[in-house]
């Protein structure tokens, strides 16, 4: 996996969740994050930030881990 | 459409919008009109034409000349008929022989002094001072032409678009009046007394070296042969004319294509346009010349590699070369190996007809548009909060605003008919409130003058917009009634709760925004309470990280004071390109298939698979940031690019650069080698908006037709060229026609369903949603409820964006548009608009420049973290200390070699707007401009030998 990028989604998450952080509760704006993930990204895109988790989700703050791991149980559920 | 040529209908005075109808007679003919109307028009109405020379229906009626005399029952002498309005029973007679007498004693005075060359006049024939000569009877002048005259006064021939003869001059003050009314740059005026009296431009300077923005409403206003098109001196009369639309900005002017054979000889506004209503600008108006251009290339060429001279081969060669690459790295690669760019500068058909062609010949979504990086924050801001992805108003819904904001637009330069509009709404008085780094013209021009600009720091764009909320929040000025009936009440609460934050505060925010707590105060107050308040804003607010976040607080701000759902309010993204709407709505993004329905609806899914005959990929596709960081990462191998200069348009363009390099087969359609294209192994000869048919969509969600006026040079229409490429790909496309692919639209899409081209022949336009609810169309939206049902206010946190200046990038750098040049320039840089802005510069407080050591004029380097190039330093305080700007017009300048990859958290969005760099004075181009210029001139020696 190319470190460029993974951190250039990691980077992506994070900056989305940033901006939703104030729609409330943590799991609340996970789930939105989640949700806007599985709509606008491609799936070489999710895959590649759902496979991130094994890393331990390097670099992705809280929310962003939340929001990934609940993209990940979608995109295995498919 | 087509039609012989006539002057458009000229009714002498402007319509009266009163509901009170007068009844009256004239010439015996009973004739009924709104009150207020004068005699002039009444008289044209009623089929009676009465012979003037200073009145035409664009301008209030003046009364200099004379000429319209009328007699009227009851009332003593000759009152003239253009300043005269009908009173109910009032009779009118508009033919005596007193009258025909006075008439042609002024006419006789007129031509005293007026040159008798008409047969070699470039007017002859279209001019409505010898029509009207001709209709009072004169038939000789008493008076001789040895007396003193103007008969050898000097032309004008300073503009490269049109001639001031001044000897064919009769002082009827047209242009004088047409510069201040329907432009509003007073820009001319009447010089001097009586005999003396002379038509001057600025301080009696040449109509180049004024103020005069070439709009060409004086031409058009012109009664002889004064102010007269060079297009016509040269090729004279038009014998035929053709409506259609303009392709520059997202206005979306009508215009009448006069045409001599195939040959354009002038662009006329037309009246019947909703969007302009007879009004244009220097770019719709003259700068049309691009399309018969001498670059234009008109046969398709193939290459293996970027460094192999171009091939000109047939069209079939190469669709059928473009087809069997596509599938070999297809089979190599992947199925989501290859993707589209389409272009909001086609048409609704061709933009349709790429996505289609995507989704179904390559088999997956990777379809983007170049609406990416200028509204895709507006749609979805828009969809989010209101339902709709687009715009709520007419453009003339501004008549009835009584409180405008702008906001990241500059509308004098980008959208000026829109501005021309604007500004005379705001000499009746409007209240006006501009947000903008920079003080733009609006700001502060003759009789425009803002009640409160708010320079905002770029980047900060959010806190302004929240504070404004804010103030309205905790001061409860805010539409109760009107939240209470039509927005979510939860949600609502819960944003009140956000927003009456004290971090939110005018106070609070000042510290980042850098606007003054004490007039973002004011201009709150004035939005809330001061009756019609409408917000117009462009990509000073979307080209941001946060653009989606600020459009939904303009929406929240909308919504908060009531303004939304009827005229004079409203939500208006201003439209960068002439379709960006159009594209939008047409399914260009990958996530969405026509009209705003996502990819992943399996009921709109099944609806396009059964009209197709395909099986639909349910998941999005790449964009076009996307499709850059995959090419460089070895997983996006073909790309086919309609209509868009990517290389040149979009940001950080060595990253950019890197992309196309990395692609394996890249197909550039186009009607100019422009910058992608020479990155291109093959090339479609693309045709200019005169050459297909199609509509295009406003911002105003304004559909309206564009027709053909001369056959393609390449043989091909866009449409045609997508739909070869399709079949050679299996696809099975036969249209004959861009009305049966808008047909297929209307078939598919719950908003475009009541729009056919007969209905668009009949109506002249149509402003979506057309259906079997509002089968003429919607002009405003939101009327009773929101498209989502209750509007819903966002929540909108600002955060920061991670392009901050610091020691080593101290300035702040933000892009722009310029009046005389468009987008990329490919259009506007091959026209005689290059007279006014050959090159971009850098603008810079004198401040800032003074720390520095520039002087005006000086060659400056900037640097950003990601590159840097050279321009002029321009020394100005239109912008404030701390904040640079430039446009992006021309390919050298490199000004997205310093903008960088940041972009808006929702859509991608790229953030144009802030850079932050060093500035300093230099001696050499910057090594990526030498680089760029030793390329540009080994890919034209590449395309030379194609041609010979």
């Amino acid at each position: 996996m190319s470190a460029s990028k993974i951190e250039r989604l990691v980077k992506m998450v994070n900056q989305i969740s940033l901006n939703m952080s104030s729609n409330g509760s943590a799991d609340f704006v996970a789930m939105q994050v989640s949700e806007h993930l599985e709509k606008f990204w491609s799936p070489p895109m999710k895959n590649l930030i759902s496979e991130h988790i094994a890393d331990d989700g390097i670099g992705l703050t809280p929310i962003s881990l939340k929001a990934v791991t609940e993209l990940a149980a979608v995109q295995r559920a498919k | 459409m087509l039609e012989f040529y006539e002057p458009q209908p000229d009714f002498g005075t402007p319509q009266s919008d009163s509901e009170t109808l007068v009844t009256l007679t004239i010439d015996g003919i009973s004739v009924t009109v709104p009150e207020g109307t004068s005699v002039m028009r009444a008289a044209s109405e009623g089929g009676v034409k009465v012979p003037r020379l200073c009145a035409t229906d664009s301008l209030k009626s003046f009364g200099s000349c004379r000429i319209c005399l009328v007699e009227i029952e009851g009332r003593r002498g000759f009152p003239a008929s253009c300043t005269t309005t009908v009173t109910d029973g009032m009779e009118v007679r508009t033919q005596s022989e007193e009258i025909g007498k006075l008439r042609r004693n002024v006419m006789e005075l007129y031509i005293s002094d007026h040159p008798l060359d008409c047969l070699t006049c470039p007017t002859n024939g279209d001019c409505e001072l010898q029509d009207t000569a001709g209709e009072v009877g004169l038939r000789a002048v008493r008076y001789g032409f040895e007396g003193e005259n103007h008969l050898i006064a000097e032309k004008d021939e300073s503009n490269p678009y049109f001639t001031f003869d001044a000897s064919k001059c009769i002082v009827c003050s047209r242009c004088v009046r047409a510069c201040d009314e329907v432009q509003g740059t007073f820009a001319l005026t009447i010089d001097g007394r009586g005999f003396g009296s002379k038509v001057s431009a600025g301080q009696a300077e040449s109509f180049m070296d004024s103020d005069c923005v070439s709009c060409g409403a004086c031409v058009d206003a012109c009664p002889t042969a004064t102010l007269t098109e060079k297009s016509i001196i040269e090729a004279g009369k038009p014998e035929h004319s053709v409506v259609t639309t303009c392709a520059y900005c997202g206005v979306g002017c009508s215009f009448k294509a006069e045409m001599k054979g195939n040959e354009v000889v002038r662009m006329t506004p037309y009246k019947d346009g909703k969007a302009n209503e007879g009004h244009a600008c220097v770019k719709g108006r003259f700068a049309f010349g691009y399309a018969t251009h001498k670059d234009r290339i008109t046969k398709p060429m193939i290459r293996e590699s970027i460094d192999d001279p171009w091939r000109e081969v047939s069209w079939d060669e190469a669709v059928t070369y473009t087809a069997e690459r596509f599938k070999a790295i297809q089979a190599k690669y992947g199925r989501i190996s290859i993707g589209a760019i389409s272009s909001s500068r086609c048409t609704n058909e061709e933009v349709y007809l790429v996505q289609k062609m995507v989704r179904t010949g390559f088999g997956n979504n990777n379809i983007d548009t170049c609406a990416r990086v200028c509204h895709s924050p507006t749609g979805f801001g828009l969809k989010t909060t209101l339902g709709e992805s687009a715009g709520t108003q007419t453009f003339a819904s501004v008549a009835k605003s009584d409180v405008v904001i702008v906001m990241g637009a500059n509308p004098t330069e980008a959208h000026p008919v829109f501005a021309s509009r604007l500004k005379r709404r705001l000499r009746e008085g409007a209240k006006l409130i501009v947000i903008d780094p920079r003080q733009i013209a609006l700001v502060s021009s003759p009789h425009v003058k803002a009640d409160y600009h708010l320079p905002v720091r770029p980047g900060t764009n959010v806190t302004v917009l929240n504070a404004l909320a804010h103030v309205i929040v905790n001061e409860g000025l805010q539409a109760h009634d009107y939240i209470a009936e039509r927005c979510e009440t939860a949600d609502f609460e819960k944003w009140v709760q956000f927003i009456a934050d004290e971090r939110h505060s005018p106070e609070d925010t000042e510290q980042y925004s850098g606007v003054p707590a004490a007039d973002l105060r004011a201009a709150a107050r004035l939005y809330a309470t001061g009756g019609n308040g409408a917000i117009f804003y462009g990509l000073g607010v979307t080209e941001h990280s946060q653009g989606s976040t600020a459009v939904m607080a303009i929406a929240n701000l909308a919504m908060l004071t009531g303004n939304l759902g009827r005229e004079g309010v409203g939500v208006n993204p201003l439209r960068g390109q002439n379709n960006v709407q159009g594209s939008c709505d047409m399914g260009s993004f990958p996530h969405e298939l026509p009209g705003y329905r996502h990819i992943s609806n399996i009921a709109t899914r099944q609806l396009f698979e059964g009209e197709w005959g395909v099986t639909l990929d349910p998941e999005p596709g790449l964009r076009i940031p996307n499709m850059f960081d995959a090419a460089i990462d070895g997983d996006f191998k073909g790309l086919y690019c309609q209509g868009e200069d990517i290389a040149q348009s979009d940001p950080n363009t060595q990253h950019v650069e890197a992309a196309l390099k990395a692609i394996e087969c890249l197909v550039v359609q186009d009607i100019f080698l422009n910058e992608t294209a020479k990155f291109a192994h093959v090339f479609l000869p693309g045709a200019s908006f005169l050459e297909k048919d199609g509509t295009f969509t406003n911002a105003e969600r304004r559909i309206s037709r564009v027709r053909k006026t001369m056959p393609p040079l390449s043989g091909k229409a866009d449409w045609e060229g997508t739909m070869a490429l399709a079949n050679a790909l299996g696809c099975d496309m036969h249209y004959n026609h861009p009305s049966e692919i808008m047909d297929e639209i209307a078939k598919l899409t719950p908003t475009f369903s009541g729009v056919s081209y007969k209905k668009l022949d009949e109506l002249g336009s149509i402003q979506w949603p057309c259906n079997d609810h509002t089968p003429a169309g919607t002009p405003i939206m939101h009327v009773d409820e929101f498209v989502r049902g209750k509007g819903f206010f966002a929540i909108t946190e600002y955060v920061p964006t991670e392009e901050r200046a610091n020691r080593k990038f101290p300035l702040l750098l933000t892009t722009g548009r310029i009046l005389s040049q468009y987008n990329v320039g490919a259009q506007t840089r091959r026209t005689s608009n290059s007279e006014w802005h050959t090159e971009d510069t850098l603008e810079i407080h004198p401040h800032d420049a003074e720390e520095r050591g520039i002087n005006h004029g000086d060659w400056v380097g900037i640097q950003s973290r990601v590159g840097q190039t050279v321009l002029h330093a321009d020394v100005t305080s239109r912008v404030k200390p701390g904040v640079v700007y430039t446009t992006f017009h021309h390919p050298v300048s490199g000004a997205n070699v310093i903008t960088t990859d940041n972009s808006d958290w929702a859509t991608n969005c790229p953030e144009y707007k802030v850079t932050a760099v060093q500035i300093s004075k230099v001696t050499a181009p910057s090594s990526w401009q030498a680089r760029q210029k030793s390329f540009d001139t080994q890919q034209l020696q590449l395309l030379e030998k194609a041609r010979h």
